[in-house]
């Protein structure tokens, strides 16, 4: 659709011509009240011209109404009675603009959300409801003000937090496109969780086979900068303008010195717990996560560390990369768009205590497994049970551990891999061991994905493996720390004991702990679970409710692999076509000093959480960058002289609205 | 402790303390009354009512009578101890309802209106454990304790009511293993040793022992079995009718399933404020624990002379 030649003029004085458009939506609004009526109301209204009612007003032939009466010269003011403008404003709006009309001379009442839905069974009261939206829509547009949007420069760059698999993914494809990414990683390496794994199903591909190639290629290109052991600590601007500032932790190794002969690992004293194989294998204080990490840096851990100085001496370190003094860094980089890709934690089961998790040493959590059963785990993939590190003849895995809990504490929803992880953990281990006795409790099996039923099909056809249809009591400690499971066999309704050597808990995985400081950091919202919220569960998977930041992998909820790399892939390509316009519309929401109001008393400077407020120090005013503004009206409510306007928002345009919400309603009801 | 604010706290005896067991009630009174806090009278409480038997029929009548005991309390303006976990199961689980849920106190207090009361709803039911532990807290008591048990093997029994439903009871959620009361008990310096299946029921819960003495028995057995494998000296706990279910019970598993059990159990039975004040000083006849009667069928049931014999050198 082309643009209408014809602008039509809307100042201040021109006289309000409102026309409002009553959406059906179907039966979602019609169903429920009488739209002819409303429509008949909204004519009532002062400055209403026309009023009509549509089955979709958002369709083709719905959107031609009101742009055929913009057109016709009938109206120079829009009001929409239909859904939530999150929907359709961003529709309507284009229909103004392609119609000549200032995009911003639009209003829309919200009666479906606000009205129908919420009293789908009260016809009269919904209806009430639905007129008080009118009413103030129309107030509102009477009061309108065309606006003109601004356009920003978009730097082509991306930030992205987390080094896993989906930041990993969403890093190559932007490459490949040509711009510039910034992979940051917080520990010593990238290549995140996936690299813990050693098969993954239902294909039992080997992980790291399929992933180092990746962290590799990762590693190789130019156009992505990896920041291993380092954090982002602050995050300002706005889409297409963020500036980021990254923290480079101290390797207290030189990088460009160290040789990585290894000489330090092996002459230092210091051993300790390698977080990579969860504990159950040592690492010494000064240290690379695992062989194949990427970059393949040494880094003294200074928790562990005692400066002996060993690892200092020449005769060790011979090109004197060892530096106990080193220093954070910080560097500071301009970047378009930002995804955050930061992953999750597994649920730690040990308050679960009826697990006996931490208490009996034969209980172990699902990654623990992962890692004995992994070839290049400590037991080169020959588990053994943690007590006397003999091959368990018997072993049962728990179900939902953390999840699908309803009680307080637990995780509500369902992880999503975990049943499918487990069936490959004990397929993996008859395969090792045919005679081994392998249990699987369960609530219900969730093999959703492609080949995933067939994958548990088999565990049970053909590799004999037990699954047993219930929930675990309580588990208590026999002879040789063997682990005696109490349950009941729903399907059989019958109670059962069972006496196994070894108990893996099936723990589901949940936000990292420091999720909230990362929404924080960059004003995303998260869900009631707390993962980062995406701005839409269906249409906008991808995207925050922040523009210009997109979210991948299990950072927005937990999800396997496949679906994984999917989503980062699609973030990849979200932020791609937002930086490959070049230009970004920004909302005119900004506010607006009355310089003959301002006192330059400054209040609001202080006060703007977004540092978008100067002052002129020769007119003695307050400035607002309309570039930093987030529209949040601080500012506003904070002046005294009452100075400050926000576009859109302004007090008159609000007052507009409160005025006729409150006077109408209480005539109706019989006044005063 | 601050003595202008002298603790005070309403007692609530309940049913089973003093018809069966007054050495219980009297230890809390001793106990209560050497750590400095004052016990008021509940003139007119009633059965507080039994939560297994009443709830379990009609939840409004339960809820009412509840409600009545609390504002005795009210109007004393002190919050209520009982010593009895049915008792605390049944008062704090009405508070919490009437205080989250308006329309049941709306209920409650047009019942309570014809018999002039007014459920109000600002004191706490707490069970006496719950006084000591964390309202006067571990190191408050810990000044009072003068005998310390060397070698004492003590089965810490909880009961159910005490920390279930845990969300409305104030261990912090806790309720798969809490260490409150082996807190206590190992104050004293005895050993609160692990035993297998130590949450299990007494047996008597749920009005089982009221129905069916032989299951009650039967979970006793097993139960007992248990505390007598891990070579437990005594059995300690909080409640009067776990009391008497692990006292009286005992004779009842020996009689019924004397077969299964071989040598009849003898494990002497104590509540945790006869072993605080025993610790704290206080003589033991005020605390029940010297029986000066030989009559039959009055309890203690299993004699706890064995108890006083192996602490007896601690105590001199």
């Amino acid at each position: 659709m082309t643009e209408s030649t014809k602008e039509i003029k809307v100042s201040r004085n021109t006289k309000p011509k409102i026309g409002v458009y009553v959406c059906h939506c179907g039966v979602n609004i019609a169903g429920v009240i009488d739209v002819v009526k409303l429509k008949d109301y909204a004519l009532t209204l002062p400055d209403v011209v026309l009023a009509r009612e549509y089955k979709f007003m958002c369709s083709d032939n719905g959107q031609k109404l009101i742009r055929d009466d913009i057109e016709a010269g009938l109206i120079n003011r829009v009001v929409v009675a239909a859904c939530s403008p999150r929907m359709h404003e961003p529709t309507f709006r284009l229909v103004c603009k392609e119609a000549g009309l200032n995009q911003f001379l639009f209003e829309q009442a919200n009666i479906r959300e606000h009205a129908t839905w919420v009293n789908m069974y009260d016809s009269e009261g919904a209806y009430d409801i639905a007129k008080d939206h009118v009413r103030m829509a129309v107030a509102k547009a009477r009061r309108l003000l065309p606006l003109e949007v601004q356009r920003v420069k978009v730097e082509p760059s991306t930030l992205i937090i987390g080094g896993g698999i989906a930041g990993m993914n969403a890093a190559l494809d932007l490459a490949d496109e040509g711009y510039k990414v910034y992979l940051v990683e917080r520990t010593p390496t990238i290549g995140g969780h996936m690299a813990q794994l050693d098969k993954t199903f239902p294909t039992m591909d080997c992980s790291a086979c399929i992933l180092t190639p990746k962290m590799v290629d990762v590693g190789r290109k130019d156009k992505i900068e990896i920041l291993t052991y380092s954090e982002v600590v602050d995050v300002s601007g706005y889409v297409g303008n963020f500036e980021v500032t990254i923290m480079k932790k101290p390797h207290y190794v030189d990088q460009e010195k160290c040789t990585a002969c290894g000489a330090c690992v092996e002459n230092c004293p210091i051993t300790v717990g390698n977080e990579f194989d969860l504990g159950m294998a040592t690492r010494k204080a000064v240290y690379i996560p695992f062989p194949q990490a990427v970059p393949g840096q040494y880094t003294i851990d200074m928790n562990a560390c005692v400066k002996c100085g060993i690892c200092a001496r020449p005769d060790v370190c011979e090109p004197g990369a060892i530096n106990y003094d080193d220093k954070p860094e910080y560097m500071k980089v301009k970047v378009g768009t930002i995804i955050v890709a930061t992953g999750w934690d597994l649920y730690d089961p040990t308050e679960l205590k009826q697990y006996g998790y931490g208490r009996f040493p034969n209980v172990i959590n699902s990654l623990q497994m992962e890692r004995l059963l992994s070839s290049f785990g400590p037991v080169l993939g020959k588990p053994v049970r943690p007590s006397d590190l003999k091959a368990p003849h018997k072993i049962a895995f728990l179900q939902c551990v953390g999840s699908r809990n309803f009680r307080e504490g637990g995780h509500t929803y369902c992880s999503r891999v975990c049943c499918m992880y487990a069936t490959k953990q004990a397929r993996q281990y008859k395969e090792k061991h045919p005679d081994a006795e392998v249990y699987i409790f369960y609530m219900d099996i969730r093999a959703f994905g492609k080949g995933y039923e067939e994958f548990y099909e088999s565990a049970s056809e053909n590799y004999g493996i037990n699954y047993i249809r219930g929930r675990i009591a309580e588990v208590y400690e026999g002879e040789n720390h063997n682990i005696i499971i109490r349950s009941e066999d729903t399907l059989i309704q019958t109670p059962i004991e069972l006496e196994v050597d070894m108990f893996v808990l099936s723990c589901g995985l949940e936000a990292c702990a420091d999720a909230g400081e990362v929404a924080s950091l960059l004003s995303v919202q998260r869900s009631a679970d707390g993962f980062f919220m995406e701005a839409h569960p269906k249409l906008r998977p991808v995207d925050t409710l922040t523009d210009g930041i997109f979210v991948a992998g299990v950072a927005q909820g937990p999800k396997d692999i496949p679906d994984t790399v999917a989503q980062a892939k699609g973030a990849a390509s979200s932020a791609a076509a937002l930086m490959s316009q070049g230009e970004v519309e920004i909302e005119p929401y900004y506010s607006v000093v009355l310089e003959h109001l301002c006192s330059g008393c400054r209040s609001c400077q202080s006060l703007c959480p977004f540092g978008a407020i100067d002052f002129d120090e020769v007119k003695n005013v307050a400035v607002v960058n309309p570039a930093l503004c987030k529209g949040c009206g601080t500012c506003v409510s904070a002046c005294p002289s009452g100075a400050m306007v926000q576009n859109h928002f302004a007090g008159f345009q609000l007052e507009s609205i409160i005025n006729v919400a409150v006077k109408q309603s209480s005539i109706e009801n019989g006044g005063k | 402790m601050n003595e202008n604010k002298k603790r005070k706290y309403a007692f609530f005896l309940g049913c089973v303390a003093p018809n069966r067991y007054p050495m219980i009630e009297s230890s809390i009174r001793a106990v209560f009354d050497h750590l400095g806090a004052e016990i008021l009278e509940m003139e007119g409480a009633s059965c507080c009512p039994a939560p297994g038997v009443f709830r379990a029929f009609h939840i409004p009548t339960w809820l009412v009578i509840a409600a009545r005991n609390i504002t005795i309390a009210e109007e004393l303006g002190v919050d209520i101890i009982t010593g009895c976990n049915g008792c605390y199961g049944t008062l704090r689980d009405a508070w919490w309802e009437l205080n989250h849920k308006p329309e049941l106190k709306k209920m409650v207090n047009e019942h309570l209106a014809k018999v002039g009361r007014q459920y109000k709803g600002n004191i706490e039911p707490k069970h006496i454990v719950q006084a000591l532990y964390q309202d006067m807290g571990m190191d408050y008591l810990r000044d009072f304790v003068k005998h310390r048990f060397k070698d004492l093997k003590v089965a810490v029994h909880y009961g159910c009511h005490i920390v279930k439903p845990s969300d409305k009871r104030p261990w912090g959620g806790e309720y798969e293993c809490p260490t409150f009361l082996d807190e206590l008990v190992e104050m004293t310096g005895a050993k609160s040793i692990d035993y297998k299946d130590k949450f299990m029921c007494c047996g008597a819960g749920g009005a089982v022992r009221t129905a069916v003495k032989e299951v009650a028995a039967d979970f006793s057995r097993e139960k007992l079995t248990n505390i007598r494998d891990a070579g437990a000296d005594i059995i300690i706990d909080c409640c009067p009718f776990c009391h008497l279910q692990l006292d009286l019970g005992q004779m009842e598993a020996n009689s019924v399933y004397g077969a299964m059990i071989g040598e009849p159990f003898k494990i002497p039975v104590i509540y945790i404020t006869q072993l605080l004040g025993l610790s704290f000083g206080i003589d033991p006849n005020q605390l029940g624990l010297i029986k000066n009667h030989e009559l039959a069928g009055v309890s203690p049931f299993i004699p706890i002379e064995p108890f006083m014999q192996k602490v007896k050198e601690e105590l001199t």
